[in-house]
């Protein structure tokens, strides 16, 4: 099992999650954040007030699956978040151990 | 000991059989009353039995120990899975002692037949002491009613032991109840209307019915408030079967103490009538309508505790206002045109016979939303009193737009829309509402009815005043500065009565609830386009802050061409703000809000710099030359046709169809008088608007004018048409009341603005009449001067925008700057937030853009006569 996470732009998050259910992956976790890589932020003047956008919006998806599906999610998410520009996004990838579904305690690939 | 007890083989089935045969009389239509009452009866006569069987076995007597059942159980009123409430009261610490074992022996027993014992322990002598930490357990004593054991040691702990201390408790307990309602009630919202209620806790639940029972057993007849009419009683009662009968079913459906109404019990319970009595039983109804006739209950119940427990106002009064309140209700009471007054920071009714006028109702309604007091719940019940006697002579029953415009436009609407609605009024004002009133639609997001999330979309936006949190902290400053705030909060209101239709998308009966509203209310062309733009893209702005890169320009500029105008951007910015808000309370995350108010920037500041980038062409607008020659009374369209090219989209955008056509008629006069000039006054200002050729320092002169005259100005627009016909609107504040108290001086200041604009009369000795006359006041926040230069928004002008300390005469003084260093001004942009002027400029020198040095220099200028 690997645990996939997104950091993608809030805009591409609607064909990401419909392209990751068109491969049978339904269930994550998504997460508000603020943050930036290489692209940084910009300074907006409103009113005489400046508003400083050092740490960007962005959202960060999570999700456990068997191996043989990490490949293929990893490269839909490449495919949909894609834009060109900075700021796109990075995914992480890491090993999970183990998965218990709290409700019946199913462990391993049948909890996810 | 001696003996055993009876098995639990032998007891178990026996109080399973009578539980069994209860449901099923309940769920073959038996009334929830019957069945409380049997369960109560069967836990009765099971604990009585087993206490028997438990003192057998431990060979003694119950002197000194006493079972009391207490709360529901108390009332004999017993759900199906609640808790059994019993106090084992022990005359002496050494009964405790004795009677210890025994307590477990019996609790045990209990438990194991499914009972769920829920017990406390105290001597007499720990009953004297009211323990402020636990009124929870002072409140359930007060529905003590004697089980089994020491009946004496029972009377006793009545007549002898509490009686004393809970007369002196009472102010303790009447505190604490108050406090503990408001705490539950906070926890669901201060809101009846969700769509998923707990029938027991939520407000309108079986709760509030006992919070005030509770009350008027402390108060104990000591408050005249607290009695109820026949019909109130009757009504309550009704509510309280209606209610128990959910909370009997909820129960046996999920088999535990949930007492959660959830999507799918709501469909069962409509499916059976649940509730419903009689012939009424007999109607089949669909989850939507029942569940109305749940809030119907719910209301009632909560309206009687509330009545109890008086809600504080908006603004909490200080020392100052409270005194000044009660000398000001003195004088009102006094003074008998006046029918209401403010007491204890409350709006009442002085002379209720004068609330059959509906004019003095609304009034009062305009009251509380002007200056945040809410109404008392005496004065609603007056009100609702005339409103449910029909035969009593009323007047003036239709409301007129500008009666309900004081109440929308005012600071506190919410103050006098939530009374209007607990007492239909609202949709008697406005019909359309009628379609969600107390309507659920399932979704996974929203919390609350349909009619409960639009009033609290209002609410959200009235909290803007003091705002609560830092998410709110952006959009104070739009909501003090919005323009026409009515249409803003009659969107809100209007948002979502589609959702009550039966049409495919909610938008568009929305707006033919717009439509219908509009007519009756007979809102003018402008007032309908605005509400009309609002309810149509209510949810453009938070789509593209959600599924668009909102710092990628192209979104902005997209975004922009749908708004049009910095005047809606500001008013659908706060109607999203409000509308994520009241979806739940944790729908707008900082992290939203934080998009939001970029989206808001970027699009403002785009309005700002691309002003000069589109301007009509009439050949790709001719329904509005169409319109506009139509409403110029079939004008020649060539003629129209030149006046309107070239002019910057804005200026469309701005101004209606008839507006553009008045402004054609005052053009057509220019060969004439070559200054024309339109006076309106508006709500607590002035706008003028004025066409003439172009000339050098056209601005200056007229701000100069205006400033000679003492006016102050607040906003204004200068434009420029192709063929260089000048159009600026100014609005402003006539500061002396010149204008507002002599009206034969709005002739005299019109003149005086033509000639003086003309040359046919000198400025110079206008400003000084008035440097005499005026002293400058210190201002009360001092604002720094800024002067910035933007080269790249505009391909031909030099955008200045300053930012600068308000005061009369200042956009005289940066007029005549630009026009001493030989600036055109292309297009101008005046407005003031408080203290703060901010004005933007295109600015061009012999049509080309500023250059550096000149920029260098008009900042200097600008800095030394501002600062």
């Amino acid at each position: 099992m690997m645990k996939i996470e997104a950091i993608i732009q809030p805009s591409r998050f609607e064909s990401v999650k419909d392209a990751l259910r068109e491969i049978g992956i339904e269930g994550m976790t998504v997460t508000e954040v603020r943050g930036h890589g290489r692209q940084k932020g910009h300074t907006e003047v409103y009113r005489g007030r400046e508003y400083t956008v050092d740490l960007l919006p962005k959202l960060k998806l999570e999700m456990v699956l068997p191996d043989p599906l990490v490949q293929r999610a990893v490269d839909t998410i490449l495919k949909t978040a894609k834009t060109g520009k900075i700021g796109d996004g990075k995914i992480f990838l890491s090993r999970v151990e183990e998965a218990i579904r709290i409700r019946n305690e199913e462990r391993g690939e049948n909890a996810l | 000991m001696q003996g055993s007890l009876t098995p639990l083989s032998v007891l178990g089935p026996q109080a399973e059989d009578e539980r069994r045969r209860i449901r099923q009389q309940f769920e073959a239509g038996g009334s929830a009353q019957d069945a409380l009452q049997a369960l109560c009866a069967l836990a009765d006569k099971t604990a009585q039995q087993i206490f028997g069987e438990v003192l057998r076995v431990h060979n003694t007597e119950p002197q000194g120990l006493s079972l009391v059942a207490l709360g529901g159980y108390g009332r004999r009123l017993l759900f199906p899975y609640s808790d059994l409430d019993i106090l084992f009261l022990f005359g002496n610490e050494k009964a405790e002692a004795e009677f210890r074992p025994l307590i477990a022996d019996f609790s045990r027993t209990l438990w194991d037949l499914g009972f769920r014992v829920s017990s406390a322990g105290r001597t007499l002598e720990e009953c004297k002491r009211i323990e402020e930490d636990n009124a929870e357990f002072h409140l359930a004593l007060l529905d003590r009613r004697f089980l089994a054991g020491d009946e004496e040691l029972f009377d006793r702990l009545t007549k002898k032991i509490l009686a004393g201390p809970e007369k002196q408790a009472r102010p303790f307990l009447l505190a604490e109840l108050t406090k503990l309602t408001k705490e539950r009630h906070a926890r669901y919202g201060n809101t009846i209307y969700h769509l998923e209620p707990n029938v027991k806790d939520a407000p309108g639940g079986l709760r509030d019915y006992q919070a005030a029972a509770w009350l008027k057993q402390i108060a104990n007849g000591q408050r005249d408030t607290l009695r109820n009419s026949v019909g109130e009683e009757e009504l309550a009662a009704n509510a309280v079967d209606f209610l128990s009968a959910i909370r009997c079913f909820l129960h046996y459906s999920n088999s535990r103490n949930d007492n959660t109404l959830t999507y799918e019990l709501q469909t069962a319970a409509a499916e059976r009538s649940l509730g419903m009595t009689g012939v009424a039983r007999g109607a089949k109804r669909s989850p939507e309508e029942w569940m109305r006739l749940y809030f119907r209950q719910a209301r009632i119940l909560n309206r009687l505790l509330l009545r109890y427990i008086e809600q504080k106002p908006a603004v909490q009064p200080s020392l100052r206002e409270r005194l000044f309140n009660v000398a000001r209700g003195a004088r009102s009471e006094a003074d008998k045109g006046k029918p209401f007054a403010v007491r204890d920071g409350l709006l009442e009714v002085v002379h209720e016979p004068a609330l059959s006028d509906r004019q003095v109702t609304f009034a009062l309604f305009a009251e509380a939303a002007r200056t945040g007091v809410p109404l008392s719940r005496e004065a609603e019940r007056a009100i609702f009193y005339i409103l449910k006697h029909p035969e009593l002579p009323q007047k003036n029953t239709q409301i007129n737009w500008s009666t309900l415009r004081e109440i929308l436009a005012a600071d506190y609407p919410s103050m006098a829309l939530r009374p209007m609605q607990r007492l239909s009024l609202l949709m008697d004002v406005l019909p359309e509402f009628k379609a969600i009133d107390s309507l659920v639609v399932r979704d996974f997001y929203h919390r609350y009815t349909v009619d409960e999330h639009s009033l609290r979309t209002i609410e959200h936006l009235q909290d803007l005043a003091e705002p609560p949190d830092e998410r709110a902290a952006h959009f104070r400053q739009l909501w003090k500065t919005v323009d026409r705030r009515d249409l803003l909060i009659l969107a809100l209101l209007l948002h979502d009565v589609g959702k009550g239709m039966a049409v495919e998308n909610h938008v568009t009966g929305s707006l033919e609830a717009l439509e219908s509203a509009a007519a009756r209310l007979r809102l003018s062309e402008y007032e309908i386009g605005e509400v009309h733009f609002l309810i149509e893209h209510h949810l453009d702005m938070s789509e593209t802050m959600q599924r668009r890169d909102i710092f990628d320009p192209a979104t902005v500029s997209i975004f922009a061409d749908t708004v049009t105008t910095q005047e809606r951007l500001q008013r659908l910015c706060l109607m999203t703000y409000a509308d994520i808000h009241a979806v739940n309370p944790e729908a707008l995350t900082p992290w939203k809000a934080e998009m939001l108010w970029q989206l808001f920037v970027a699009t403002s500041n785009h309005f700002s710099r691309t002003l000069d980038r589109d301007r009509l062409h009439v050949s790709d607008e001719v329904p509005l030359l169409e319109e506009v020659s139509s409403h110029a009374g079939g004008a020649n369209k060539a003629e129209v046709e030149r006046f309107l090219e070239g002019f910057p989209r804005r200026y469309r955008a701005v101004h209606s169809a008839p507006e553009i056509a008045a402004h054609f008629q005052l053009y057509r006069k220019l060969g004439a008088e070559p200054v024309q000039t339109e006076l309106k006054a508006r709500h607590h200002s002035f706008s003028l608007t004025l066409l003439t050729a172009d000339r050098p320092a056209l601005f200056a002169t007229i701000s100069g004018v205006l400033a000679g005259w003492g006016m102050n100005i607040v906003k204004a627009d200068a434009f420029a048409n192709a063929a260089g016909v000048v159009l600026d609107t100014f609005q402003f504040v006539d500061l002396h009341h010149t204008l507002e108290l002599n009206p034969s001086e709005i002739a005299r200041f019109q003149k005086s603005l033509a000639d003086i604009v003309n040359g046919k009369a000198p400025l110079d000795p206008l400003l000084k009449s008035r440097e005499n006359a005026s002293k400058a006041k210190p201002p009360k926040v001092a604002v720094e001067t800024r002067v910035g230069y933007d080269d790249t928004s505009s391909a031909q002008s030099t955008l200045l925008e300053i930012m600068a300390q308000d005061r009369p005469g200042l956009l005289y003084d940066i007029g005549s700057a630009l026009a001493r260093l030989g600036c055109n001004i292309d297009v101008a942009l005046i407005d003031t937030e408080g203290q703060k002027a901010i004005d933007v400029f295109y600015l061009t020198e012999r049509g080309k853009k500023l250059s550096q040095q000149k920029q260098e220099l008009l900042r200097e200028v600008l800095q030394s006569t501002l600062s």
